[in-house]
């Protein structure tokens, strides 16, 4: 690669921001710790990052205010949330606002540099089709053909009913990006459709029977409790 | 004294008022009146004068207004009495008579005095049911006020504790589990370095520090849970959700924990989509699961199991170990919270897991069973939530 992609890293505590920076240099990305909101603010508008790591629970101002900002401005760049394990809501709210993906704390290493490998790539591959949508995807030995309305495992065909084909062909086109319950509920059952996620789990619960797909081993659909679903891409 | 007195005067009415209004009314005044005609009887035999009989009907007239309701009996009895004095106690004896001088003087003066005794007592006696109930009502009141001042009280304790608990809370959350993302986190950037991995002897500390940082992360989730759950006072927040998700999570997470241990999950046909607080009940499987990584001996056979049983979602971790010890089944049955080390050195570590757990279920409405599997061998932990029937 030609350069380092640059990322900036929004995080209050020195300790967790000095080891998440030294992570990112060893793996070849430049990393700008900025300890405020107001100054992380600034430094990405004066280093234009590529990913931004951004952690909730800042002391100077609200974590979600820097967030709608961000996610305000027509560069589009991908917003990854550090958040506490026990808060739902925040997160699933940070994720309906724009975050691109969330991490929980504590948090390992190789999980960090494993989602800003997704994210990037997925940023890239958008970048790439210029926003056109592929007609068929291949996850592993499944191929969802949009166009032909048909879902084949290792070549054999399944059978899908609409709506959860629906769920499938959603989940592909964000390949790699955590969909919350009412995102995937929106989009398959209009805005004045369900409102309750029963409908939609019960849906997953018999995709995932065709599919015989384990939740402890995805391959897949990865769960992400509490907030929704994400296919995995790699 | 005087309020002896009023104690006895309560305890005669109370007694009486066992016997029905009425009738009890017209004992008195025949028994009291009774009495004056016989006291006035031998009054007369021994000094033969006649003006004590009408005292003593007076005296009878008073306790029958005392004790009876209103004045109507102590009036009816005056009457009598007026009628008997002049009748048996007032020559010509044995027969009514108007005629002599001063007679019809002494019968209205008789009837009045005894009329206005009756009125007075009566008013007297209306005084003092109304003063009771005043002191009734006065100290109802003050009971009601001191209740009222202890769970005021108890509110504000409750509350306090509660401030102090989510207090705690947070202490733990944030001042425990930063430093401890930043010691693993730390310790893994080590591992990545070259100059770590290359000699053995780091290699293994900075493992050993990276891997007691997220034991020590597991304890502090499993502290957070327990003092959110202890003693009940805090509502969970449930939301319906697919136990196999959770499941999968939990077991997922043990995996990463335990990369070298083989546990396999069965799915169910049914769909178990039930209210639970995820991240609790994910806990639960967890601690179940490294409960039988750390304690059975067996890492190659453990095994989750879900399933449906009537209205129980039912959720099973099974292994070919080497048991549960009779004290420590025993414990659980009896749903005791067991102590830390109840059998040395093997059990460390696994009360305050396995309590947790408890008090989890236990919050949900659920049942808690561990036993040992007399024919394949090896410790059987199982819990249920109850679960609504779904409208599909």
């Amino acid at each position: 690669m030609s350069e380092k992609r640059t990322i900036l890293v929004i995080e209050d505590e020195k300790s967790i921001s000095n080891f998440i920076c030294r992570a990112l240099t060893a793996h070849d990305y430049k990393a700008i710790p900025a300890f405020r909101g107001k100054e992380g603010l600034s430094l990405f508008y004066s280093h234009s990052p590529e990913l931004v790591l951004l952690d909730l629970g800042l002391p100077d101002m609200d974590g979600m205010t820097i967030l709608e900002e961000l996610c305000a401005l027509p560069t589009e760049v991908p917003v990854l949330i550090i958040s506490a394990r026990d808060r739902e809501t925040e997160k699933v709210k940070a994720l309906d606002i724009g975050a691109e993906d969330y991490i929980v704390k504590p948090f390992g290493v190789s999980e960090l540099l494993a989602r800003i490998r997704t994210i990037l790539r997925r940023v890239d591959r958008i970048k790439l089709s210029q926003g056109t949508q592929k007609d068929v995807y291949h996850i592993k030995d499944l191929t969802v053909d949009i166009a032909r309305h048909i879902i084949t495992q290792a070549g054999t065909e399944i059978h899908f009913t609409q709506n959860e084909f629906k769920i499938m062909e959603l989940l592909c086109i964000h390949a790699g990006k955590v969909l919350t319950y009412d995102f995937i509920l929106e989009h398959v059952w209009g805005p004045y459709g369900s409102t309750s996620n029963q409908i939609l789990r019960v849906n997953m619960a018999n995709i995932r029977r065709k599919l015989k797909e384990n939740p402890s081993e995805p391959k897949y659909i990865l769960t992400e409790l509490g907030i929704g679903y994400r296919l995995l891409d790699d | 004294m005087r309020i002896k007195f009023q104690n006895y005067y309560l305890q005669l009415t109370q007694t009486m008022h066992l016997l029905p209004k009425i009738p009890r009314n017209l004992i008195v005044t025949f028994l009291f009146l009774c009495g004056a005609y016989l006291s006035s009887r031998i009054l007369i035999g021994h000094t033969g004068a006649e003006n004590n009989s009408a005292l003593v009907f007076v005296l009878a007239v008073i306790f029958i207004s005392l004790l009876t309701d209103g004045f109507r009996y102590g009036i009816i009895a005056s009457l009598i009495g007026a009628f008997c004095i002049n009748y048996f106690f007032m020559y010509p004896y044995d027969q009514f008579s108007l005629n002599y001088a001063g007679y019809p003087v002494a019968m209205l003066s008789m009837l009045i005095i005894s009329s206005i005794v009756c009125a007075l007592t009566s008013l007297v006696k209306q005084q003092v049911t109304e003063a009771r109930k005043r002191e009734q009502k006065t100290r109802e009141l003050y009971a009601l006020n001191e209740k009222l001042n202890e769970e005021k009280n108890a509110i504000q304790i409750a509350a306090a504790r509660e401030t102090i608990r989510s207090n705690i809370l947070r202490a733990v959350s944030h001042d425990l589990r930063t430093p401890l993302t930043t010691i693993s986190g730390a310790a893994s950037v080590l591992l990545a370095s070259s100059e770590i991995a290359s000699s053995e002897k780091n290699l293994s500390l900075v493992q050993d520090i990276k891997h007691d940082a997220d034991d020590l992360i597991v304890m502090v989730e499993n502290l957070l849970s327990i003092t959110k759950i202890r003693d009940g006072t805090m509502p969970l927040n449930k939301q319906e959700e697919l136990l196999e998700e959770v499941a999968g999570d939990a077991l997922m997470n043990v995996r990463h924990r335990y990369p070298n241990v083989a546990i396999e999950m069965d799915l169910s046909d049914d769909i178990l989509f039930l209210p639970m607080e995820p991240m609790l009940i994910k806990q639960v499987i967890i601690n179940l699961l490294e409960n039988a990584i750390r304690h059975s001996g067996d890492l190659e056979h453990i095994s989750l199991h879900l399933f449906r049983q009537d209205h129980w979602a039912v959720v099973e971790v099974r292994d070919r170990g080497k048991g549960l010890s009779l004290e420590v089944s025993r414990a659980i049955q009896a749903g005791r919270q067991f102590e830390r080390d109840t059998s040395g050195d093997s059990t460390r570590g696994m009360g305050i897991g396995l309590a947790v757990c408890q008090s989890i279920i236990k919050a949900h409405n659920g049942f808690f069973a561990a036993g040992n599997d007399p024919e394949k061998g090896g410790a059987v932990f199982r819990f249920g939530l109850p679960m609504e029937d779904l409208e599909l």
